[in-house]
């Protein structure tokens, strides 16, 4: 057992390490003392978890609720109030059938798995979302929440990749977009595995990730001299002995300058280096050049890349937003981003999630709506070393239930951990001492696995 | 041998006189225990004596047996189960000290009918089933739709005995009723296994249904009061306390509901509560609430953590508030910080008071006078500046709800002009708070009617009212019961009735006309019949010769009797000058949220009802103290601590007072589209104006009466756009910037850093600073502006200048 991450209860830090603790182990290899029996320890901690199959993790959350029955599990021999207006069609996997108002991904199913039983209990937007972003129920009741983000103790799924892979390349390990996904903060961990969020949506024709470049007229050299000038000033004075959110912008603070200095990640979140061809591709949406957007950042080393895609709450006219206004970029984008990685030789090591915080009732109201609906859902996985065309589970006739195991957000989150090579047995203890593993219960999903 | 507590009692306190470290006794609560029905139980709870005379909890630290498991069981958690009728004891073992406890168990033949409301409700929220995630909210959750917490036990009913085409109760055969098999994870549920099979909340819904699943009307039952056991404990790290809570119905039956209550902790930092009411702690010290909630009832138990230092030598005290903070501090253990240097507090009290920076002048003066009374001077003199009124205004237009896309630009300029007159004028605040709640008149002109522009419902209007000078949040009554609180939808409409008058027409330039009609009860949402008007727990209000039922609310609210209104006016206060309310949210004030420091709070509430509500001779108080004054920088018994004022805190500047420091501090007046320039940040009345700066330090949209819209959480960008956004940039260059005049002035360079220190930090360099800002002459090699721009940079991203402590 690595003892920094079990720190004696009475030298706690604000993100649960023991800053000491890790500067020791961080630093010992460089002086030479590591010693053997701790490296060995160190090393059977690391072998609980497999190997990694996936380095990166793109995740387009469909945020409100995708209508599952309408886009991935049609049932034509339900009711009309159930079946609604879409056809199934084929997919060029044969016998897996999928919905007429996906004509691009029904071409490339043989590149991505479709689950049918992701289920859980919780019908709430902000709780929904704060359980399936860290896998935790929340402790507070939906609407509640007002900050943003809203997970204040429990960690997001980004922020544990972040903390558990850290860095690959110049770009911050987790970076969210075209706004902060509500639950995809840090939590106990801290600042340092806080996302870094893209608040511009790349669709927009003057996208630039703001305040990203150094001023005109303030050379390299210049700008090196104020950065050591600053690192000392802020020693000096009482900016040191900062506690609380303005110990927290100090992190802030390094990693923005870290980003200000990297032609590398400078060059990443350059979309227009991309050609017209490929943007078009993608398709001009927020999703769709989300999707590119995300694609250019793993290439630069980012490891998990949340994109925030909204609107899915169809309780009214589910069926003009779905096939008009939501449906077609999302189609789009998902099928160019696993065509684009796959081309690129990525699709084997980067592993594409698409969910949403629930499905819809598979009963339409009276609103030509579809309602919240937990208790069976679809998500989609492509790469990363998730089984390809293949659907996974079987609901019941009416989509309302799953036939086979239901999958539960643990399940879920342990499979991603496990595929990105994270041991998600792991405890951290939070500031005040609670022990929070990284997960809590839940299997991998062995069928969905290569 | 039955053994009763005062007995052993006796014999305990005999023994600890004569032999103190060796007193380990033991008593037990309830000292007998009855259960009368099958589907029951009772928790027990195990007490004995710390080595320092604490009393502590033992229960999960005991052997129990039954001697007789035909008639009870125990859990090793002290939960007793009923088997079957007969009487028993248990024996309880713990060391080497044995207790008996005598139990009695009845009603197995003719158990008393389960009643719906009473039994049976108080399950379905425990479970969660009626939870507003779940099926509790409007819309309900797959087709089965409860009240939220239960409040309306008989639409509960309907919705499981009558809807659902009567599938969800079958009385003909029990166990193949839908509620139960989904409930018991027999059939799929989208909310997981909430009663196992055969567990006693199981039976007890499968006794109802095989009873006929009745409804009886049987008020006379309904639980009355709630009582926790213990009530105020003093505990320690690693240690736990295990809560007995008890029901008492209108007939006084007493019956423990441990397992049934809820729990739920003000201070999760300092303490938390499991679902079975076992209190844990994790060794910050500080006091925490352990709120209990049973049926509409609630009780708290109160617990310490006190810190074990050296009795600190007690600093002196400058008025009441050092007082009540020392003594508070004293019994918990931490030292205060030291009081802190000028210049920290020179910085402190300018942006906490005007909203501003001192310039390099006002800095330098109050840096080198030597007047003992210079800090008190500078109090006074900033509460009477214009700044002043331009600060509060803008805090007061967050709350009131100042946008001028609902109110109009007209009538946002309307009230921001009213508002900085009050402020100037220091009017009373007891006045101020009438003149709002009373307002009329058409909105455009000068006065506080738009605040009713920006509200349509009375509810609303109620709701906005109580939350800002009340500092009670009644929402959530307005569809339920409030969860945490006594406030029921009753009060909710008994209060709307004040503002049932309130009536608006259109004004010839577009704004509205705000005016008053008689008015009338409204209507409980649920019976229909009127609610006599009254304010919250108050008596119904009187209207005889009153044409505006609001003046009625006026004076009921700014009565010095009021419990209230003072209460939230001052920890509104003490929030933002302190950084942190003596009870948190600062307007969510209830019993179940006791305020850090009682003394004090109730203290500072005296104190501005007998300065009849001067704000500004209030305000001198609070800054006047040492506690004010003391140090951000915290020592070892203090680091820790978060709530108990020991030392100052770190504050984020709102968006609006950052920006206007940067002005500031280089120089260089902010340009505000479409604005004449010169207007400060803090004077923009229009909360709408588009800004990156506003949206990323986290400007309120005014949209509610919160002041928690205003985001204070730090940010990548806040960090990109201080130290490379092309508009501080353009701040630090500007060629008639403050860079740029040192430059260019004969200055030697230590007199440049010198003053380019007062003016970003308030501050004369120390000697060791100085030397380093030097460095940026010989880097520039000779560029007098170059070095002045580096050093201006560095300043402006210390986070000394980003943050006030």
């Amino acid at each position: 057992m690595l003892d920094f991450l079990f720190p004696a209860r009475n030298q706690r830090y604000c993100d649960g390490v023991n800053r000491r603790d890790a500067l020791r182990i961080g630093g010992s290899g460089l002086v030479g003392g590591l010693t053997l029996p701790r490296l060995l320890e160190m090393q059977a901690t690391a072998e609980t978890a497999k190997p990694a199959r996936a380095k990166s993790c793109i995740m387009l959350f469909l945020e409100g609720g995708p209508s599952h029955i309408d886009m991935w599990d049609l049932k034509p021999d339900a009711p009309a109030e159930i079946r609604g207006p879409y056809q199934p069609i084929s997919t060029n996997v044969p016998g897996t059938q999928i919905s007429n108002i996906l004509p691009h991904c029904s071409k490339i199913a043989d590149k991505y798995a479709i689950m049918r039983t992701h289920s859980h209990g919780d019908g709430g937007h902000q709780t929904g979302r704060h359980w399936v972003l860290t896998g935790y129920p929340p402790p507070f009741a939906d609407g509640q929440a007002t900050a943003i983000p809203f997970n204040e103790l429990y960690p997001s799924i980004g922020s544990i990749v972040s903390r558990e892979l850290g860095p690959r390349g110049a770009v911050p390990p987790y970076i969210e977009m075209p706004n902060p996904l509500g639950p995809g903060g840090p939590g106990f961990y801290g600042a340092s595995f806080a996302p870094f969020t893209i608040e511009t949506d790349p669709v927009q024709p003057d996208f630039e990730v703001r305040d990203l470049n150094i001023a005109k007229g303030i050379d390299q050299r210049r700008f090196e001299f104020r950065r050591r000038l600053l690192a000392e000033a802020e020693k000096l004075g009482t900016g040191e002995r900062a506690t609380g959110r303005a110990k927290t912008m100090a992190t802030y603070y390094e990693k923005a300058l870290s980003l200000v200095t990297s032609p590398e990640a400078k060059k990443a979140f350059q979309i227009d280096a991309e050609s017209p061809e490929t943007r078009e591709r993608y398709g001009y949406s927020s999703i769709g050049q989300c999707a590119l957007l995300a694609r250019r950042l793993v290439e630069a080393g980012g490891r998990f890349i949340g994109i925030d895609h909204g609107s899915w709450d169809t309780h009214y006219d589910n069926f003009t937003a779905h096939e008009k206004a939501l449906v077609p970029p999302t189609d789009l984008a998902f099928s160019a981003l696993v065509t684009d990685l796959e081309e690129r030789g990525m699709l084997d090591d980067t592993l594409v999630v698409m969910l949403g915080e629930m499905g819809r009732t598979p009963k339409i109201n009276n609103d030509a709506g579809r309602d919240h609906w937990s208790a069976c859902q679809t998500v989609l996985f492509a790469g990363g070393g998730t089984k390809p065309g293949v659907v996974i589970g079987k609901s019941d006739k009416t989509a309302s239930y799953p036939l086979t195991t239901p999958y539960g957000i643990s399940d879920l989150l342990r499979t991603i951990f496990s595929l990105m090579g994270i041991d998600s047995e792991q405890i951290y203890e939070t500031p005040l001492g609670r022990p929070v593993p990284i997960v809590n219960g839940g299997k991998v999903i062995d069928e969905l696995l290569v | 041998m039955a053994l009763h507590p005062p007995i052993i009692w006796i014999a305990l306190l005999t023994l600890i006189s004569q032999q103190y470290a060796a007193a380990t006794e033991l008593w037990v609560s309830p000292a007998d225990v009855k259960i009368l029905r099958p589907e029951a139980s009772q928790q027990i709870l195990l007490f004995g004596m710390a080595a320092d005379g604490r009393q502590i909890d033992l229960t999960r630290k005991a052997r129990y047996q039954s001697l007789d498991t035909e008639v009870v069981v125990i859990s090793p958690t002290g939960r007793i189960q009923p088997i079957g009728n007969g009487q028993t004891s248990i024996m309880i073992e713990h060391g080497e000290r044995q207790l008996e406890l005598p139990v009695h168990i009845a009603g197995f033949a003719a158990p008393p009918p389960v009643s719906f409301a009473h039994d049976l409700v108080p399950i379905l929220s425990k479970s969660g089933c009626n939870s507003g995630g779940c099926h509790g909210k409007a819309e309900g959750q797959n087709g089965f739709k409860l009240s939220v917490f239960g409040f309306d036990a008989s639409l509960d009913y309907d919705a499981l005995t009558k809807e659902g085409r009567g599938r969800r109760v079958s009385t003909a055969a029990a166990r193949e009723s839908l509620f139960l098999k989904k409930a018991a994870g027999q059939l799929p549920h989208g909310g997981g296994v909430k009663m196992h099979s055969g567990t006693s909340w199981f039976r007890l819904f499968e006794r109802w249904i095989e009873e006929g699943a009745n409804f009886t009307d049987d008020a006379a039952n309904a639980v009355v009061a709630i009582e926790v056991e213990p009530r105020e404990i003093m505990i320690e790290p690693e240690e736990s306390q295990q809560l007995r809570v008890t029901a008492i119905d209108g007939a006084g039956n007493r019956r423990c509901v441990t397992a049934e209550a809820e729990y739920l902790s003000n201070a999760d930092q300092i303490a938390g509560a499991s679902r079975s009411g076992l209190i844990s702690v994790a060794g910050v010290p500080g006091e925490a609430a352990i709120l209990v909630r049973y049926m509409g009832q609630v009780a708290v138990c109160r617990l310490t953590l006190p810190q074990k230092t050296v009795k600190f030598p007690r600093p002196p005290e400058n008025n009441f508030v050092d007082r009540h903070v020392w003594d508070k501090l004293e019994g918990l253990g931490i030292t205060p910080s030291e009081i802190s240097e000028d210049a920290a507090f020179l910085r402190r009290v300018y942006l906490d008071t005007i909203g501003s920076l001192p310039t390099p002048k006002e800095a330098e003066q109050f840096l080198i006078s030597d007047s003992p009374a210079k800090r008190a001077e500078l109090i006074q003199s900033l509460l009477s500046r214009d700044e002043y009124a331009a600060y509060w205004a803008m805090r007061w237009s967050d709350i009131l709800r100042v946008d001028k896309d609902r109110i109009l630009p007209e009538g946002a300029v309307a009230i921001t002009r009213w508002l900085k007159r009050q402020l100037q004028e220091n009017t009373p605040f007891d006045e101020f708070a009438r003149q709002i709640i009373t307002s009329q008149g058409n909105t455009l002109s000068e006065g506080p009617a738009a605040f009713y522009h920006a509200h349509d419902k009375a509810e609303e209007m109620a709701r906005s009212i109580s939350q800002l000078f009340l500092g009670i949040r009644i929402e959530c009554a307005e569809c339920h019961h409030h969860p945490f609180e006594k406030w029921g939808q009753a009060d909710y409409y008994a209060l709307a009735g004040f503002f049932s008058g309130v009536s608006k027409k259109p004004a010839a330039n577009g704004g509205q006309k705000i005016f008053v009609q008689p008015g009338a009860d409204l209507p409980h949402p649920r019976t229909s019949e009127p609610v006599l008007t009254a304010g919250l727990g108050a008596e119904p209000a009187a209207f005889e010769g009153v044409r505006d039922r609001r003046e009625v609310l006026a004076k009921w609210v700014t009565d010095v009797e009021n419990p209230f209104f003072a209460r939230a006016i001052v920890n509104r206060l003490w929030a933002h000058y302190l950084g942190r309310g003596l009870f948190e949210p600062i307007d969510d004030q209830r019993d179940t949220n006791p305020a850090t420091n009682e003394p004090l709070l109730e203290a500072l509430a005296q104190h501005l009802i007998d300065l009849k509500f001067d704000i500004k001779a209030f305000t001198a108080t609070l800054l006047n103290s040492q506690v004010y004054q003391l140090s951000a920088k915290p020592n070892e018994s203090n680091a820790r601590d978060e709530q108990n004022f020991s030392h100052a805190t770190w504050k984020a500047l709102p968006a609006e007072v950052l920006l206007d420091a940067i002005s500031q501090a280089t120089d260089v007046p902010e340009e505000f589209n479409g604005w004449p320039v010169g207007y400060r940040a803090i004077e923009i009345w229009d909360s709408q104006m588009p800004s990156y700066f506003f949206r990323i330090f986290g400007r309120p949209v005014r949209a509610t009466v919160c002041e928690c819209e205003r985001g204070n959480e730090p940010s990548i960008a806040q960090a990109l756009h201080l130290m490379n956004s092309p508009e501080s940039v353009r701040k630090i260059r500007h060629r008639d910037g403050r860079a740029s005049q040192l430059a260019a002035s004969s200055l030697e360079p230590s007199e440049i850093v010198r003053k380019l220190y007062l003016a970003v930090l308030a501050r004369f360099p120390t000697e060791l600073e100085a030397n380093l800002m030097l460095q940026a002459f010989e880097e520039s090699q000779g560029n007098r502006r170059q070095a002045a721009e580096d050093i201006l940079w560095t300043l402006l991203n210390t986070k000394e200048f980003v943050y006030n402590h």
